[in-house]
């Protein structure tokens, strides 16, 4: 996607610790570090995935754009304004052009209300339009994501989890939103239900121009749906840049052992492969020097003492480019890329073809032809 | 393997069904399971399609109401488990058949140690005295590659993290040997470096204890990597039975056609994925004819009339699917 020059998003140097309280009186005993100097930039129509695993920070960081919490130290500006300098007034007006949709979609969606009231909800808190076109407006959303008029009228426990999550999006469209933060959209959904609803977000956002911030810890999603990708590791990026980029050319040992636990649906390939050793380290306490060195197979002693800074791989795309936080990325060595396997069998791309959708529109000159089995 | 060792657990028309407001859930509605000895079998499907109450059945732990076996027979070392009663299934369960579940902390006791969870199961099975236990559980936790087994055993779980939890779970369901391990899916918590770790520890383990794997799945993923036999459930039924190289490179089930689809691919640029239309049936209606017509792109109107049942396609590949096999029917 065209990268705008005026970004719709600007985060620098944000910071937040939430402090750990221990003992009777509560007493501050240690910050956790969730989010510790993040710098990103999102420009409009382009989706910015934020990776890594349980802790990173990454759906901390989701949640400190949106404001949803303050964040410590650092600074957002969502088009063009300050968003921590705002006040409570001015941050409501501003929350319809960001939105937020969650994981589990039932966990986040009222179950006393109707999903028609749900979608209205944001437009009768902003003061736009009279009932009648409230309701118009309810089924023209519940139509661009899929849903029938009629659905407006139920509640989010008649719905199954593809749809509770279509209802998470049509939420969110309401206010009509520049950025949407997808906190996991699809993980807690099935497989064949992931596709549809990956299918619907991607066709939002081109048709609305919409801005994404993915939280996902899913490789394969975020290689499908992203433009660029940040890798997360104990609250810091430690690499960010382009998708094909990052995924062609993993430079961080962290990035590259992300990929390499990702298990691939093809018996065929027989990937040699490194496996991380240990468990992430506590954010309350994270290694002095790079975070990732306790479980890098490229440390050296500079790793434990002195922290990487984000270093442009190509120095003449210094900003926006492929950036990595290793002392010794040019020394890490390049990973094999993963064979297509499986996903060039020719046999196989045009059987699954079928569940495209030119294949549904194919179908009925396919269908012409084949006897049953007896 | 030897072909014609008779299978560790066969499962026979099994039907677990299920009382509701809604009316009868029909959540296993006759499903073939074989596992050979020293094998990985992976039972993979979606939410709903039965292939959890299909392991809890095998454990007998179907609760009843409102639960009912209504047929079939569970066939383990060549008796029927579902004519056991509960001292027998006590006796074996734990014993010669263990489980883990997908949220080990959930099935830890938060109010003791690892170490003494592990010894009584020890203890319960095995005519020991509490010291040799305590010896054979800091061994299984050594076994389940947990550093300092010594000072972990005494741990509580909640100071272990996701994937050392997993890692003790483990080594409690191994701690008698069993001939069997079933696991629900036991990585789906997990990140995906430390699910890396655990399924590459199921491998050695399966290997070093010559047991059997019984691991139910929704990733197929994960079934590419630790699977030796497939089955794909689908709306309370198995629609495919194959080793795992057929399994993946020529899939006879438009519904794991249409899974294996609509992955998003590592390796290919797609501009839009491919997608399984509809949902799931419910369980209390399932469609008529073949329960995947109603979203299958190939189907044909025998479909709606005829409830497939399992063939073989080729030599240990079965498909329940009239219009198998789809590639001369349909390319």
């Amino acid at each position: 996607m065209s990268s705008d020059p005026t970004p719709i998003l600007e985060v620098a140097g944000l910071v937040k610790h939430f402090p750990v309280r221990k003992g009777v009186l509560q007493r501050v005993v240690g910050h956790v570090r969730a989010v510790d100097g993040v710098d990103l930039h999102l420009a409009q129509g382009e989706t910015l995935a934020l990776v890594g695993e349980s802790g990173c920070g990454k759906s901390t960081l989701g949640r400190l754009v949106l404001r949803l919490i303050e964040a410590t130290d650092g600074s957002i500006r969502f088009e063009g304004r300050d968003v921590r300098a705002l006040g409570d007034r001015e941050l409501r007006g501003l929350r319809s052009r960001m939105q937020i949709i969650f994981q589990d979609p039932y966990a986040s969606l009222n179950p006393t209300m109707t999903v028609g009231d749900m979608i209205a909800e944001p437009m009768m808190l902003h003061g736009a339009g009279n009932a009648a076109e409230r309701r118009r407006r309810v089924e023209e959303i519940l139509g661009l994501v899929g849903l029938s008029p009629y659905h407006a009228r139920r509640f989010p426990h008649e719905f199954s989890g593809g749809q509770r999550q279509r209802i998470g999006i049509a939420r969110a469209l309401a206010g009509e939103p520049r950025l949407i933060v997808a906190d996991e959209p699809v993980s807690a959904l099935d497989v064949s239900i992931q596709a549809q609803v990956i299918n619907l977000m991607r066709d939002l956002q081109r048709r609305f121009g919409l801005s994404y911030i993915l939280i996902s810890h899913g490789l394969a999603v975020v290689k499908h749906v992203a433009d660029r990708v940040a890798v997360m590791y104990l609250g810091k990026i430690v690499e960010i840049g382009d998708k094909r980029a990052v995924f062609a050319r993993p430079r961080h040992p962290y990035t590259q052992a992300l990929l390499a636990a990702i298990p691939i649906p093809d018996p065929t390939l027989k990937r040699q492969r490194a496996l991380l050793e240990g468990d992430v380290p506590s954010p309350l306490n994270p290694p002095a020097g790079c975070r990732f060195h306790t479980r890098c197979a490229f440390a050296q002693a500079r790793c434990r003492s002195e922290e990487p800074l984000l270093e442009a791989t190509e120095p003449e795309n210094a900003k926006g480019g492929h950036q990595v936080a290793c002392h010794f990325w040019r020394d890490v060595p390049a990973m094999a890329p993963i064979a297509a396997g499986i996903d060039a069998d020719p046999v196989l791309v045009r059987l699954q073809g079928f569940f495209s959708s030119r294949g549904r529109d194919d179908r009925a000159t396919a269908l012409a032809s084949g006897p049953a089995r007896s | 393997m030897s072909e014609t060792a008779a299978p560790l657990l066969e499962v026979r028309n099994l039907k677990t069904y299920f009382r509701s407001e809604e009316g009868l859930s029909r959540a296993v509605d006759g499903v073939d399971l074989a596992l050979p000895r020293g094998r990985t079998l992976c039972l993979v499907g979606e939410s709903g399609c039965g292939k959890s109450v299909t392991a809890l059945t095998i454990m007998g732990l179907v609760p009843q109401p409102p639960g009912q076996i209504a047929a079939g027979a569970i066939l383990f070392e060549g008796r029927n488990l579902l004519g056991f009663d509960r001292d027998q299934m006590n006796a074996l369960r734990g014993d010669r058949i263990a489980m883990i579940f997908q949220e080990p902390m959930t099935s830890l006791n938060p109010a003791f140690t690892i170490g003494d969870q592990i010894t009584e199961v020890i203890l319960r099975h095995r005519k020991v005295g509490p010291a040799e236990a305590r010896t054979r559980a800091i061994e299984m936790l050594r076994r389940v590659r947990i550093p300092a087994p010594e000072q972990r055993i005494d741990e509580y779980p909640h100071k272990l993290s996701g994937g050392m939890r997993q890692r003790a779970m483990i080594a409690m369901a191994l701690a008698l040997d069993p001939q069997l391990l079933i696991a629900d899916e036991p990585t789906t918590a997990l990140d995906v470096t430390i699910q890396a770790q655990i399924l590459e520890l199921l491998r050695e383990l399966r290997a070093e204890f010559g047991m059997s794997l019984l691991l139910i799945t929704h990733d197929l993923g994960v079934v590419a990597e630790v699977a030796d036999e497939v089955a794909v459930m689908y709306a309370g039924r198995v629609v495919e039975r194959a080793d795992v190289a057929t399994l993946f490179r020529r899939p006879g089930h438009p519904y794991t056609i249409g899974l294996m689809a609509s992955i998003p691919k590592l390796t290919v640029d797609q501009d839009e994925l491919p997608v399984v239309e509809g949902t799931v049936p419910n369980p209390t209606m399932q469609p008529e004819g073949c329960r995947f017509h109603p979203r299958c792109p190939f189907a044909i109107d025998a479909c709606r009339a005829t409830d497939p049942a399992l063939t073989a396609i080729a030599p240990g590949h079965e498909v329940a699917c009239l219009r198998a096999p789809l590639e001369q029917h349909v390319l």
